[in-house]
C-alpha cells in the first residue's frame, strides 16, 4: 500500500509541474505587454520600465519561470491589480466560502444521489425508478446558472411569507456577526502561517459557528447555504444517482448475491451489506471526479447568489481585467483539484485491493 | 493434400446458410430505433434542427431589433401577450414577452436554436478532430509519443474545466468564437482518451497485422483501418459532449465572456437578464428551458446510442 501511495504521489508531480507551466504560458501570451494589460491607460514608458523591473519581466523567460515557480511554492501569488493586495490574502478570505459551498453541495449530492440510485435499482422499472431517472436525466441537462436563478425566484418570490422561503443572496443576514476565531480565543497576537490557517478556518462560517457554539450563526449560515448548495449539487447528484443505480444493478446480478440470498440473508442485508459495499467503489470515483464540476459550477453559483467566494472573485477579476487574480485563483484551484483527486485515488486503493496491483 | 473419401469427414451444415447477411449499418440503425430514449432524443433534435433551419420563417420579429418606438405598446420587459389567452387585440402579440431591450423574446429563442446548435456541433467537432488525432497518434505509435501526449492531456484534465476555459478566454479575449475555442480545447482530453483506448484495443488485432503484411503504410493503417473501427465510442461520447459544450459555452456567455450583444444566444440572454429574475422570471425561464430541452435531447440520444452500440447489451 505504501508503494502504491508513493507511486501515486510521484505521478502527480509532472501533472503539477505541467499545470504551473500552462498557467505561466497563458499569462505570458496575453496579447500586448503585461504592463499595459495590468495598468491600462496609466502605463507610460517610465512606469512600464519600473513595472517590468519590479515583476522581473526584464529577465530571460527561464529565469522568470523559475522565479514564478518559487513564488507559487512559497504562497506568493502576486498582488491584485484592482485591490492592490496580495492574491494569497484575498484567497484566505474567499476560498473558505467556496469550500463551504462545495462541501455542502457535495454532501447533498452524495446523500441524495446514493439514496435515489439505490431506491431505483432495488425497485427497477417501478414509478420511483422512472421518476428518478427522469430527474437524473434532467439534472445533467440543466445549466447550474438556470437552476440557481430558478431556485432564487422560487424560494424568494413565490414562497415569500411561507416557512419555506429562503434567502436568495449573500452569506448571512445583516446583523448576524461572525467573530473571528483569533478574537474569540484571544489569539490576536498570533502571526505567521498559524494565523493564516486560523483565519482560514475562522472564515468557514459553519466551522466557526460550531467551534464558538454560536447557534444563531449556524442556523443563518445553513439557511443561506441551502439554495446555492442544492443548485450546485443537483448535477453531481444526478450523475451519482445514475452511477449508483447501474453499479448496484450490476453487482446485484452477480453470483455471490444469489449465494447470499440462497443461504437466507435478509434482502435488506443483501443490498446493504453485500451489494452496496461493492457497488459504491465506482460511485466513490464519480464523487471525486464531480469535484471539478463543483468548483466550475461554484463560479456561476456564487455569482448568482452573491457569495464572495473565489468564483465571484474570478468574475469580478474578469470584469476588471485583473489577470493576476485569475492566474492565482486558477493555479490554486487546480492544485486543490489535483490533491483531492490524489486522495480519491488513494482511498480507492484502500477500498479495493485489486487497484493497488495495476 | 486432397481430402477425398475421408471416412472421418462429417458434413457440417452452415448455420448461417440461407440467411441474408445483415449489414452493420442496418443492424446498428435497428438497434438504435429499439431504444426509446434514442427515439425521443432524435425526434426532439429533428424538430430543433427544423426550427434552426426555418428560424427566419418561424420568428415573427427580427431577433436583434429593439421594438421601442416601433410598436406603441412596446416597453422593456413587457409581459407575454397572447391573443388567445385574452391579451387585447390592439396590442401586438408577443408569445414570450419582450426583453430588457424591448426585443421579442420568442424570436430570440427561435434564432438562438440556430446559434446554440451550431455552437454544440462546432465546439465538439473541433475537440473530436484534435482529440482523435492526438489519441490515435498516442495509441498507435505508443511509448514516448504516448507518454508525452497523454501527460499533456492529464495536465488539461487537472483543471476544473470551466476555470481553464475562463483562463483561456481571458488570454484570447472574450467573444463567441474564442469561448467555443476554449471549451473545445478543454474537451480535447476526453476524446483523446477515448480514441487512444480504442486504438490500443484494435492495434493488436490480426487484420491490422494483415494490412501491415500487405505493405500498407502506418498512416494508411491508422486512417483506413483503425480510425473507422474506433469511431463508435467517439460518436457516443461526442453526442453526450454536445450537451456539455452547449451548457459550457452558455455559461461563458452568461459570465459575459462569450456571445456579445445583440446576438441571440441563450446563455447570454440569461446573463443579460439575470438581475430581472425577481420581476420578470420568464426572461430567464424561456431561454433556460430551451437549453434544457436541447441538452436533454442530446443526452437521451447519446445514452440510446451507447446502449444500442454496446455489444455487451445486445440481447
Amino acid at each position: 500500500m505504501t508503494r502504491y501511495i508513493i507511486r501515486r504521489l510521484l505521478l502527480s508531480i509532472p501533472v503539477l509541474l505541467g499545470v504551473v507551466i500552462l498557467v505561466f504560458i497563458l499569462a505570458r501570451i496575453i496579447p500586448g505587454d503585461p504592463c499595459r494589460a495590468a495598468l491600462g491607460e496609466r502605463a507610460t514608458a517610465a512606469i512600464c520600465d519600473a513595472f517590468n523591473v519590479r515583476y522581473g519581466l526584464d529577465k530571460p523567460i527561464p529565469v522568470q519561470f523559475l522565479t514564478y515557480v518559487g513564488n507559487v511554492a512559497t504562497g506568493d501569488l502576486g498582488d491584485s491589480i484592482r485591490f492592490g493586495r496580495p492574491v494569497s490574502q484575498i484567497l484566505v478570505e474567499r476560498l473558505p466560502v467556496t469550500l463551504e459551498l462545495t462541501v455542502y453541495a457535495l454532501i447533498f449530492a452524495a446523500f441524495f444521489g446514493i439514496l435515489l440510485g439505490r431506491l431505483s435499482a432495488i425497485r427497477r422499472n417501478s414509478p420511483i425508478d422512472v421518476a428518478t431517472m427522469i430527474v437524473a436525466n434532467l439534472g445533467v441537462s440543466i445549466p447550474v446558472f438556470v437552476l440557481g436563478l430558478f431556485f432564487a425566484y422560487l424560494f424568494a418570490v413565490v414562497l415569500k411569507g411561507t416557512p419555506f422561503a429562503l434567502p436568495p443572496s449573500g452569506r448571512l443576514t445583516p446583523g448576524v456577526d461572525v467573530i473571528p476565531l483569533a478574537k474569540a480565543w484571544g489569539l490576536t497576537t498570533l502571526g505567521g502561517p498559524p494565523r493564516v490557517v486560523l483565519d482560514f478556518i475562522s472564515n468557514i462560517n459553519t466551522v466557526n459557528a460550531i467551534l464558538t457554539l454560536n447557534g444563531s450563526l449556524l442556523l443563518d449560515t445553513v439557511r443561506h447555504m441551502i439554495l446555492p448548495a442544492v443548485a450546485l449539487g443537483t448535477i453531481p447528484m444526478a450523475i451519482i444517482a445514475r452511477m449508483t443505480r447501474s453499479s448496484l444493478l450490476d453487482v446485484l446480478g452477480l453470483d455471490y448475491i444469489r449465494t447470499a440470498r440462497a443461504k437466507g440473508v435478509r434482502e435488506r442485508d443483501v443490498v446493504a451489506k453485500h451489494g452496496m459495499r461493492n457497488a459504491l467503489l465506482p460511485v466513490v470515483t464519480v464523487i471525486g471526479l464531480s469535484l471539478g464540476g463543483l468548483l466550475s459550477g461554484a463560479v456561476l453559483t456564487e455569482t448568482i447568489f452573491n457569495l464572495a467566494g473565489i468564483g465571484r472573485t474570478i468574475t469580478e477579476a474578469i470584469q476588471g481585467r485583473d489577470y493576476i487574480i485569475i492566474q492565482g485563483v486558477v493555479i490554486v484551484v487546480a492544485i486543490i483539484y489535483i490533491v483531492v483527486n490524489l486522495i480519491v485515488d488513494i482511498s480507492y486503493g484502500l477500498l479495493d485491493p485489486r487497484i493497488r496491483l495495476t | 493434400m486432397t481430402m477425398h473419401a475421408d471416412p472421418f469427414s462429417i458434413e457440417i451444415a452452415d448455420p448461417m446458410a440461407g440467411q441474408k447477411p445483415v449489414s452493420l449499418l442496418r443492424d446498428t440503425l435497428r438497434n438504435i430505433l429499439r431504444q426509446r430514449s434514442a427515439i425521443v432524443g432524435l425526434t426532439v433534435l429533428g424538430l430543433l434542427v427544423l426550427v434552426a433551419i426555418f428560424a427566419s420563417v418561424i420568428a415573427p420579429f427580427d431577433p436583434t431589433q429593439p421594438l421601442l418606438g416601433i410598436e406603441e405598446t412596446a416597453r422593456p420587459r413587457l409581459a407575454p401577450c397572447i391573443h388567445l389567452l385574452g391579451c387585447p387585440l390592439a396590442q401586438p402579440e408577443h408569445l414570450m414577452g419582450l426583453d430588457g431591450n424591448a426585443r421579442d423574446v420568442f424570436s430570440r429563442v427561435v434564432y438562438g436554436t440556430r446559434i446554440d446548435l451550431e455552437i454544440g456541433f462546432l465546439t465538439v467537432g473541433f475537440a473530436i478532430i484534435l482529440g482523435t488525432l492526438i489519441g490515435s497518434v498516442a495509441g498507435f505509435f505508443g511509448s514516448r509519443m504516448d507518454n508525452l501526449l497523454m501527460r499533456l492531456m492529464d495536465v488539461l484534465l487537472a483543471f476544473p474545466s470551466l476555470l481553464l476555459a475562463i483562463a483561456i478566454v481571458t488570454v484570447l479575449g472574450p467573444g463567441l468564437i474564442n469561448a467555443q475555442l476554449a471549451i473545445g480545447i478543454v474537451a480535447i482530453p476526453v476524446y483523446a482518451r477515448v480514441m487512444r483506448a480504442s486504438v490500443l484495443s484494435i492495434r493488436g488485432q490480426d487484420f491490422i497485422a494483415a494490412s501491415r503484411a500487405l505493405g500498407e503504410s502506418s498512416g494508411g493503417i491508422l486512417r483506413r483501418r483503425i480510425i473507422p473501427n474506433a469511431l463508435t465510442p467517439l460518436i457516443v461520447q461526442g453526442t453526450l459532449g454536445i450537451a456539455g459544450a452547449i451548457i459550457d459555452v452558455a455559461a461563458l456567455s452568461f459570465l459575459g465572456l462569450g456571445a456579445a450583444p445583440p446576438l441571440a444566444e441563450w446563455g447570454s440572454m440569461i446573463g443579460d437578464e439575470r438581475n430581472a429574475v425577481f420581476s420578470a422570471p420568464h426572461l430567464i425561464l424561456v431561454p433556460g428551458i430551451a437549453i434544457v430541452i436541447t441538452c436533454l435531447s442530446f443526452n437521451l440520444l447519446g445514452d440510446g446510442l451507447r446502449d444500442a452500440l454496446d455489444p455487451r447489451l445486445n440481447r
